[in-house]
């Protein structure tokens, strides 16, 4: 599904991704795992479309599609969703009229028949159950006032709306406790499909307690240095990323 | 250079009895304001006196449509400064009078005779020009306890051509309890190019509620002046909505005075100038006696090359003690080259008061810009949404009718 080959990006002057290369089969969970500024929300966000980065050498296919030449719309479109690590607040939208615009947005540029009213309002219904939204927050305002796991929730709700077939959580276990952390995970366990990807980035294994991986790997210095299977997660929590920084 | 400067204000006087169609014009010695005003400060007027205008004999064309065809209203429809009958429906209901300033000073001479030159008439030059030359508006009276809100009192005033000066004159009169919804309409067509200078001098008596949205939607190139002078007396409730939605040169002058304890006053505006345009709202509230309360908020965007001033006066008197007063003017510039002069004024000189203000320019957060568009949305789409919420707080007061059509004039001026 996801295929990255040596790529390398930078901000400015600063070179943050050095030659990192993944691939996420259909139907896989994935982690990445590593350091403070070792490149692992860099990923996130030039995978959801951030203008603020300049590829400068390497490619990223997304289904057969290269999706460097598409922008943050068509990425959605495409179907990839950034789940974020900071949510923005948007005063004056509404979580519904939000969700209704950009959910009419994709299916009319996937070819699909927009949804009625009511077939909306019952998805809506569902999908916030997988995460216990709470509907009063549903009608509040994109975020605005919401607390961090409320916050968190609401991006897996989203997720959940917007059905992709590549859901990138960058760092969505920051800043919740143990109980949103079980709801949060359950919300994406449910949406484990056969033909549905994740890419799990985080800094803790306490995550992938709850989202078991298929593969974990861990960047530093903007490549990928280790990949292995769930247990390295466990290694890691043990001996620390030192360990793995002077094997490198 | 006296020669000259003489040379200038006869020029300027010989444009003012073109414009009122009257000579010896008495503006009471006030000076057409310049730039070295400081209420006029941002504002030249000086291209409005390079056009010829006249006051029209009789009405051009009046708009093919009506304005908001599902809002239950009756009707008040002027064109040019005439009142067009064959439009317009007024009210006599439980002894109200929902009609014209020119039959109600045959029929209801009582009604008017309290009524002078208005407030602004004293000071400024635009508005002594349009006390003398003044020409139909709305007259509208609510007596004692009536609730005149089962329908809006829609005013609507238009230039139907080039070379069209309108100075429409509008009362209302809310007796103590009385209350009403009003709103007032200026429209103009596509070819008009002179000046719309409208007042409108409302009085709010003891426990009386007044409802105004003043709506702007002109086609025209033509310059915009209004001056709204509103007095509340004690435990009235006044809102007052301004929202231009098209315009291409405006001025609005809103003074709401409170003279009477435990009044409360909520007035919001918004506006849109793009390349070329520009729109000034100057607003100033007066709170003299105790006990008053007062919410302003005023939204503004300006795009392209366009140009707006906001000036925001409170002022609470001497011994105005326990006075509420809270204002806040927040805008935003979608491009370089738009412009914002804004200017909040607080002059305090009582001591037991709760007042604030707060005014913000900036420009659209482009986190939100890519959180949208990462969830499927088109750029375009995305600011669409964020204007739409940026404006929404200050459409919120308007009738639905009025927010809808408010609101899809500018988007569609904004992300057209």
């Amino acid at each position: 599904m996801l295929k990255i080959t040596n790529l390398h990006a930078r901000i400015q002057d600063n070179e943050i991704l050095r030659g990192l290369s993944l691939e996420v089969g259909t139907g896989e969970v994935h982690a990445i795992m590593g350091p403070n500024g070792s490149g692992k929300s860099t990923l996130a966000s030039i995978l959801a479309g951030r203008d603020d980065y300049e590829i400068t050498a390497g490619s990223i296919e997304f289904n057969g599609v290269d999706l460097l030449e598409l922008d943050a719309t068509e990425r959605a479109i495409a179907g990839i969703f950034l789940a974020f690590q900071y949510p923005v607040e948007i005063p004056g939208v509404s979580n519904m009229n939000f969700l209704r615009t950009a959910l009419s947005s994709i299916r009319e540029q996937r070819g699909l028949e927009p949804l009625s009213a009511k077939d909306f309002l019952e998805k809506v219904k569902s999908c916030a159950k997988l995460v216990e939204l709470d509907g009063k927050l549903r009608n509040r305002s994109v975020n605005e006032g919401f607390s961090g796991g409320e916050k968190k929730r609401n991006e897996i709700f989203q997720m959940a709306m917007l059905e992709p077939m590549l859901g990138v959580l960058d760092e969505t276990d920051s800043g919740l406790d143990i109980d949103a952390l079980r709801i949060v995970s359950a919300g994406v366990n449910a949406m484990r499909t056969p033909d549905r990807s994740f890419l799990v980035i985080t800094h803790y294994q306490r995550l992938l307690d709850h989202i078991v991986p298929d593969r974990v790997h861990v960047l530093a210095e903007g490549q990928i240095v280790r990949s292995g299977g769930k247990e390295l997660a466990l290694e890691l929590e043990e001996k620390g990323y030192d360990w793995i920084k002077t094997e490198a | 250079m006296l020669a000259t400067k003489e040379a200038k204000e006869q020029k300027i006087s010989a444009w003012g009895e073109a414009a009122t169609g009257r000579e010896n014009l008495d503006l009471g010695g006030l000076k057409l304001p310049t730039t070295r005003d400081e209420r006029w400060r941002y504002t030249r007027v000086a291209s409005i006196l390079t056009r010829s205008m006249r006051p029209a004999p009789e009405a051009g064309p009046a708009p093919s449509e009506r304005p908001l065809p599902n809002l239950d209203a009756w009707r008040l429809v002027f064109v040019d400064g005439h009142y067009i009958e064959h439009l317009s429906s007024g009210s006599t209901v439980d002894g109200s009078y929902v009609g014209t300033w020119s039959e109600s000073t045959r029929t209801y001479p009582e009604l008017l005779e309290s009524w002078g030159r208005g407030g602004f008439a004293r000071k400024e030059w635009f508005a002594a020009l349009q006390a003398e030359g003044s020409q139909d508006g709305a007259a509208i009276h609510v007596p004692k306890g009536v609730d005149l809100r089962a329908k809006t009192i829609l005013i609507e005033h238009h230039l139907s051509g080039p070379g069209i000066v309108a100075h429409p004159r509008n009362i209302i009169h809310l007796e103590a309890g009385a209350k009403a919804n009003v709103m007032l309409w200026s429209s103009s067509d596509e070819s008009a190019d002179g000046l719309l200078n409208l007042a409108l001098d409302a009085r709010v008596e003891d426990h009386a509620e007044l409802k105004l949205e003043y709506i702007q939607d002109e086609a025209g190139r033509n310059a915009h002046i209004s001056h709204l002078h509103i007095t509340q007396a004690s435990n009235s409730r006044l809102e007052v909505h301004t929202a231009t939605a098209r315009a291409h040169w405006l001025r609005n002058d809103l003074h709401i005075e409170q003279i009477g304890t435990d009044a409360n006053a909520i007035f919001n505006g918004c506006f849109a100038p793009g390349d070329g345009q520009f729109t000034d709202h100057h607003t100033r509230i007066d709170h003299t006696v105790p006990d008053g309360t007062s919410a302003e908020l005023y939204k503004g965007l300006a795009f392209k090359g366009g140009k707006a001033v906001f000036n925001g006066k409170i002022k609470v008197h001497q011994d105005a003690q326990r006075i509420e007063a809270f204002q806040k003017n927040s805008n935003i510039l979608l491009e370089r080259g738009a412009t914002v002069y804004a200017k909040p004024e607080l002059e305090i000189y009582a001591d037991d008061v709760r007042c604030s203000h707060g005014c913000t320019t900036g420009q659209f957060d482009e986190e939100a810009v890519f959180y949208l568009r990462s969830r499927g949305m088109t750029e375009g789409a995305a600011r669409r949404l964020l204007t739409q919420a940026f404006l929404a707080e200050a459409l919120s007061g308007l009738c639905d009718e009025a927010r809808e059509h408010v609101e899809a004039a500018l988007l569609q001026r904004i992300h057209a």
